[in-house]
């Protein structure tokens, strides 16, 4: 892995798990700017329901908060997703480091497995910090959107084989008020 | 009340326009401003969050129930400040911004404003300007990498309609986008004056 940057022009970078409203307001107004203003994502979509089941991680630059990342637990593995860092602070691994928080954070709740799903222009660089496909290419169906990728939480463990099929575990959740049991379990 | 701008085709997108009143469209606002101000034109997080926030009404605009556009009103002794106006991009080819303001100019008069007044960026001033609006001076100023100018309209206000503490105290209870609808107040007036919390003070004194 390559160096994380510590400061940006004489500016700490840090981050911290959001605790307050206004933390939170921090991580939604990041993706918001990411998500909305730039990747032009309807509101509707990025803020799904499930921001208030999560934990939220924020990255600052001094005092301003400039990256987020959302983590959904499940049974067996946590899920970071809605990784967002505004444009003018990328290119200084912030992305990565708030990936690091996730890690430790799992790590802290005893979750031997990290979970994402990643587009298939991003997948480069998930596999930089570590992360593998599920399903390895060749197996997996060409025509898919979206690209379900692993990483274990210590890497001196490595995860077991996996036999869920893709389509399973890329599947949405229910709806948040139907009886239905959340999917989203990996067995391994 | 969610103001419907008419359609003249039936497959015209539905604009509604209301007054943020709960959580999720204060969040709603927040997101639009953090996409357009942050997102776009690179506004730093505190400059774009001063604190104002919690002492001003926003209004909110929907695109067939999609959150497309907000504004932030504050309430002065002579006047009501317009500001924090945006639009989400991909609604921007649509002509919303004038109907908006029309909207937020209709919400003010009838809660009695006489005057708005606002910063305009420089590129909107003939925007500003076809609507009525007129330079408040020649000054020029700038903050958040902006050039504005200050513009102020006069508002015809309905001295029968308008609020004061002559009107019926249940009509300054009423949701303040809907003073011409009954609230929900008004409906609990139908159960009576109870005191509930009379006897308490009762059971104290045992």
């Amino acid at each position: 892995m390559s160096a994380v940057t510590r400061s940006i022009d004489g500016e700490p970078v840090t981050t911290k798990l959001a605790m307050k409203m206004e933390d939170s307001m921090q991580a939604f107004a990041v993706r918001a700017a990411c998500f909305i203003g730039e990747l032009d994502v309807p509101y509707s979509e990025e803020f799904d329901g499930h921001d208030f089941g999560a934990t939220h991680v924020i990255a600052y630059v001094g005092d301003e908060p400039v990256g987020a990342v959302r983590v959904r637990w499940f049974q067996s593995f946590a899920m970071p997703e809605r990784l967002a860092v505004i444009q003018r602070f990328r290119g200084h691994n912030i992305g990565q480091l708030l990936l690091e928080r996730c890690r430790q954070l799992a790590e802290a709740r005893g979750c031997n497995m990290l979970y994402a799903q990643v587009l298939p222009p991003d997948i480069k660089y998930w596999e930089k910090q570590g992360w593998r496909r599920l399903v390895p290419e060749e197996m997996s169906n060409g025509a898919k959107h979206i690209v379900a990728m692993v990483r274990a939480v210590d890497p001196t463990k490595p995860l077991p084989a996996v036999e869920a099929p893709e389509a399973i575990v890329l599947r949405r959740e229910q709806q948040l008020d139907a009886s239905g049991r959340p999917l989203g379990t990996v067995s391994n | 009340m969610d103001a419907f701008i008419p359609a003249s085709g039936s497959n015209r997108p539905v604009v509604t326009i209301k007054l943020a009143s709960t959580s999720d469209e204060l969040m709603q606002c927040f997101a639009l401003r953090s996409a357009v101000y942050i997102g776009e034109q690179q506004c730093p997080y505190a400059e774009e969050f001063d604190g104002n926030d919690y002492t001003a009404s926003h209004l909110i605009l929907y695109v067939d129930g999609e959150p497309a556009s907000c504004m932030r009103l504050r309430w002065f002794g002579t006047f009501v400040k317009f500001e924090r106006a945006v639009i989400l991009k991909r609604y921007r080819s649509m002509g919303l911004f004038v109907p908006f303001t029309q909207w937020a100019m209709e919400f003010a008069r009838k809660k009695g404003y006489s005057r708005v007044y606002l910063h305009s960026q420089h590129r909107l001033w003939p925007i500003m300007e076809r609507q009525g609006f007129r330079k408040v001076s020649e000054q020029i100023f700038n903050f958040s990498d902006h050039e504005y100018g200050a513009y102020y309209i006069d508002l015809a206000v309905d001295a029968k309609t308008a609020p004061t503490m002559h009107t019926d105290p249940l009509v300054l209870n009423r949701p303040e986008d809907r003073l011409d609808m009954p609230g929900i107040l008004e409906r609990s007036a139908e159960r009576g004056a109870t005191n509930p919390h009379a006897e308490w003070t009762e059971r104290r004194a045992n």
